[in-house]
């Protein structure tokens, strides 16, 4: 369950569990939360219950809802977030709201609208569908490499490798993988007969990690492997 | 067929975090089915859900293209998915009536069933169903979840949303009510293009545009580009099961074809 945490100076004023309602807050008393500060509106913010979520929503007041020191006017909230409202803080604790948390197994809900679709409609849907982005990644980070073209191309050419994957050679003959992992980068055949070499030797079935000075052979290409930082 | 019309890669994996693998997918590429679903459900009761689901479909699928081949255009593929989706749901459900530890199962599905030209598509829940054709890659389900209702809705930003611990959460699952009515669709099919079907353990966490990159990259090695998908998301986090079906459309596929395919098989066996 979701803690709220108010604080004025340092010192905690006021501590509330967050349920399935509906929470407001402002300077005006009937607030289910009051924050008594000439700088808050009487009406300020509302938070919002949706699923697991708790969506804080400024309620366009003049003085503005600030989140981590960023204005907000509607926000999902994280786990540790401090939400200032003049010069009092709001911190949002939910250790269930944290990436790692999104162990959640999946659960079936009720909808927020009903649609009428269904055995029925085989209409397609419209080119940009609408869709929940990939999870922002809390934190992972990747190692920066990139090759540099030795020859068979653009000689002194510099291609990062800041992508998940990266091909090189020739899509008619050979073509070799270099992808981008937590650990490092690994370059990997994926067809042609004649196998990309490392180091003048040619690789094997599995990925072969790549370490930093490397040569690389693919196709008519050599490259140069350069492990950044 | 003498040489199957399509291609099929698959992998499903528990992820890096999870115990256990709750997702299902079976593969047909003779008869051109795939099947994926990612069950639900307590004491592993979500790995029953979606096993059963697929096993039924599978089998309702195999007998029914039998029918289908012997009197082409007799019933559409359409309404053969549909029948082999209520089928399972009936399963699920009964399976989960009938076991206090069920109680509740359920599965979200994505299926594809390639014949005469065309890809019928059946889906249910937050599983996904893309397509990769001249290097784009199009999405061409809608998840029933909450977090994409929000955005609809406007309650959050697409932008927002991968902020929000709502991604779990389905609003249509298979097996958790008596009847039940997929999402089902027909997709004119050319040869080249490549199908995705995945489990949110996958789009949870790569990104559309990387998915798209690895596809297109890789599509020329098809199991390759499909442990590279699994690879990615569990670098990403893998914090859910992840499992990828990846159909590869090598020519066309008329439905004739099949009736002259059975013709010769026939006078084969009587010369």
């Amino acid at each position: 369950m979701a803690k709220l945490m108010l604080s004025h100076g340092g010192s905690i004023l006021q501590q509330r569990f967050l349920d399935k309602e509906r929470l407001s807050l402002g300077r005006d008393p009937r607030n289910q939360m009051v924050i008594d500060d000439p700088a808050v509106a009487m009406e300020h913010a509302v938070i919002i219950p949706v699923g697991n979520d708790h969506i804080l929503e400024d309620l366009q007041s003049e003085t503005g809802t600030f989140v981590n020191g960023e204005r907000v006017s509607r926000h999902i909230l994280q786990h540790g977030d401090v939400v200032e409202f003049g010069s009092f803080y709001l911190r949002y604790l939910n250790p269930r709201a944290s990436a790692e948390a999104d162990l959640d197994r999946t659960m079936l809900i009720s909808g927020l609208r009903r649609r009428d679709d269904g055995a029925s409609a085989e209409s397609p849907p419209p080119q940009e569908e609408v869709r929940a982005p990939a999870l922002h990644r809390a934190r992972v980070r990747f190692p920066k490499g990139h090759v540099t073209v030795l020859a068979g191309g653009q000689v002194g050419a510099v291609i990062e490798l800041d992508r998940v994957v990266a091909t090189f050679g020739r899509a008619d003959a050979d073509i070799a993988v270099i992808t981008r992992r937590l650990h490092g980068y690994f370059i990997t055949q994926v067809h042609g007969r004649r196998r990309a070499r490392v180091n003048g030797r040619p690789i094997g079935d599995e990925a072969q990690a790549l370490t930093h000075g490397d040569v690389i052979e693919v196709a008519e290409l050599k490259l140069e492997f350069h492990l950044d930082g | 067929m003498p040489r199957n019309f399509v291609e099929m890669a698959a992998v499903t994996d528990a992820g890096s975090v999870r115990q256990f693998n709750e997702d299902s997918i079976v593969t047909g590429p003779d008869i051109g089915l795939a099947v994926l679903a990612d069950g639900m459900g307590g004491h592993r009761a979500g790995e029953v859900a979606s096993g059963i689901a697929t096993q039924v479909i599978f089998e309702a699928l195999q007998a029914q293209l039998a029918e289908l081949r012997s009197d082409a255009g007799a019933r559409s593929p359409v309404q053969a998915i549909d029948k082999s989706i209520n089928r399972a749901n009936k399963a699920v459900f009964d399976a989960a009536q009938g076991q206090p530890s069920y109680r509740g199962m359920g599965t979200t599905l994505a299926l594809a069933l390639f014949y005469d030209n065309r890809a019928a598509l059946g889906h249910i829940g937050d599983s996904r169903i893309y397509r990769l054709r001249n290097d784009v890659l199009q999405l061409l389900t809608r998840d029933d979840s909450l977090l994409r209702d929000q955005i609809e809705i406007g309650l959050v930003s697409a932008a927002d949303a991968g902020g929000s611990h709502n991604r779990s959460l389905v609003t249509r699952a298979l097996g958790t009510e008596a009847s039940l009515s997929a999402h089902l669709r027909e997709d004119e099919v050319v040869p080249g293009d490549i199908y995705v079907l995945c489990s949110d353990g996958l789009n949870d966490l790569v990104e559309d545009a990387d998915i798209e990159l690895i596809v297109r990259s890789l599509k020329t090695n098809l199991p390759l580009a499909a442990h590279h998908l699994v690879q990615a998301a569990k670098d990403n986090g893998g914090y859910d099961n992840v499992s990828v079906i990846l159909v590869k459309v090598l020519k066309p596929f008329p439905a004739a074809d099949d009736a002259r395919w059975l013709l010769s098989r026939l006078i084969r066996w009587f010369r």
